[in-house]
């Protein structure tokens, strides 16, 4: 089992195919799942894994999911 | 209150039969205006004082059960405070006048232009460079009279947002852009009341409840306002945003918001909700 990624908004178009199930390396964190996606880390406000907040240092286990989403003010 | 005020409501009371069984009391709308007129007093007074005698503002009607009689009536004594009568605003605007909160200030300085008629609900083809407090200020005494509305023609800055929430109960950022979301955020820890706020881009938007001190999505966003430029802000997830915002200020002001400390996700092109701890 891997992991969920959802990318919202401007942030969709990193998120890879197999984002309903993606591989977990050993040792994955945010940064280093964000540097494989090549998402620019400026692009990035706000970060949840399993509705909690959490930061490009946070490791990753299986079955998480992880959301990204970059800033968003429009009203 | 006078039992001038209390006789006057109970004269003109009908029976009708009400959406929750049985028949109650009740008033109509020319009835509030006609009292509120002779008594000098702004309706939502006399349909706050007519829902404590049992007695039913019909306009209010269906806003049962959801809204009970002693909700409404917190409502109708309820100040909000919005900042903002464009996209998000034009929309909440005329949700929170229907719903029947008492006191609602709002500011804007900006007047309409045409790439607002997508989006917002107080814009029209014929007020086109017109300034959106004076058609918000038109639309509210169009839709419920009862209700004092204040619109400011004016951009609140750091310096003017303490009085203009003052003696509110609760701030609503209706915010286009990032900007000023912040500095909305602080001001209103300041004075001291919660703050509801929510922004969109594209299909993807958040809600978020802030209470005094707490960490908001302002805290989070910073002020690059680039997706909302390049995605746009369509007009089904503006509204559905500014419902979502809406329903979180009615259940603040009467009850209490799930919504606090959280921010609630939204992606309408996938239809995923999420609420997350921030």
């Amino acid at each position: 089992m891997g992991i969920e990624i959802k990318c919202f908004a401007t942030l969709a178009r990193f998120l890879p195919e197999n984002g309903d199930d993606y591989p977990l390396a050993k040792g994955e964190t945010v940064k280093s799942l964000v540097d494989a996606l090549g998402i620019p880390e400026d692009e990035i406000a706000l970060i949840f894994i399993n509705s909690c907040r959490a930061y490009l240092e946070s490791e990753l286990a299986d079955g998480d999911r992880v959301g990204l989403f970059p800033p968003v003010g429009g009203g | 209150m006078p039992d001038s005020l209390q006789s006057a409501i109970r004269a003109v009371a009908v029976k009708q039969a009400l959406p929750t069984g049985g028949n109650g009391n009740c008033i109509s709308l020319s009835d509030v205006a006609e009292i509120a007129a002779r008594h000098h007093l702004s309706g939502h007074v006399v349909e706050a004082e007519a829902l404590k005698m049992g007695i039913h503002p019909l306009r209010y009607l269906r806003n049962m059960n959801d809204i009970s009689a002693a909700s409404q009536v917190q409502l109708l004594e309820s100040s909000v405070a919005q900042v903002g009568l464009g996209g998000l605003g034009g929309s909440l605007l005329e949700i929170l006048l229907r719903t029947g909160i008492g006191k609602i200030r709002g500011a804007d300085g900006d007047v309409f232009e045409e790439s607002n008629l997508n989006r917002q609900a107080l814009s029209s083809p014929d007020n086109i460079g017109i300034s959106k407090a004076h058609a918000a200020t038109e639309r509210a005494q169009t839709i419920n009279p009862s209700v004092d509305f204040a619109a400011q023609d004016t951009f609140l800055d750091d310096k003017s947002l303490p009085e203009f929430l003052h003696g509110c109960d609760i701030a609503i950022d209706a915010l286009g852009g990032l900007n000023m979301r912040r500095s909305l955020q602080h001001a209103a820890a300041n004075v001291g009341i919660p703050l509801v706020t929510g922004a969109l881009a594209g299909w993807t938007g958040y809600v978020g409840v802030v209470m005094p001190g707490q960490t908001g999505p302002a805290d989070i966003m910073g002020i690059n306002n680039a997706a909302e430029e390049a995605l746009g802000c369509p007009s089904a997830v503006v509204t559905c945003i500014a419902s979502i915002m809406a329903a979180e200020t009615i259940k603040t002001l009467t009850q209490a918001s799930s919504l606090k400390g959280k921010m609630l996700i939204i992606d309408l092109k996938s239809l995923s909700f999420e609420t997350v701890i921030i």
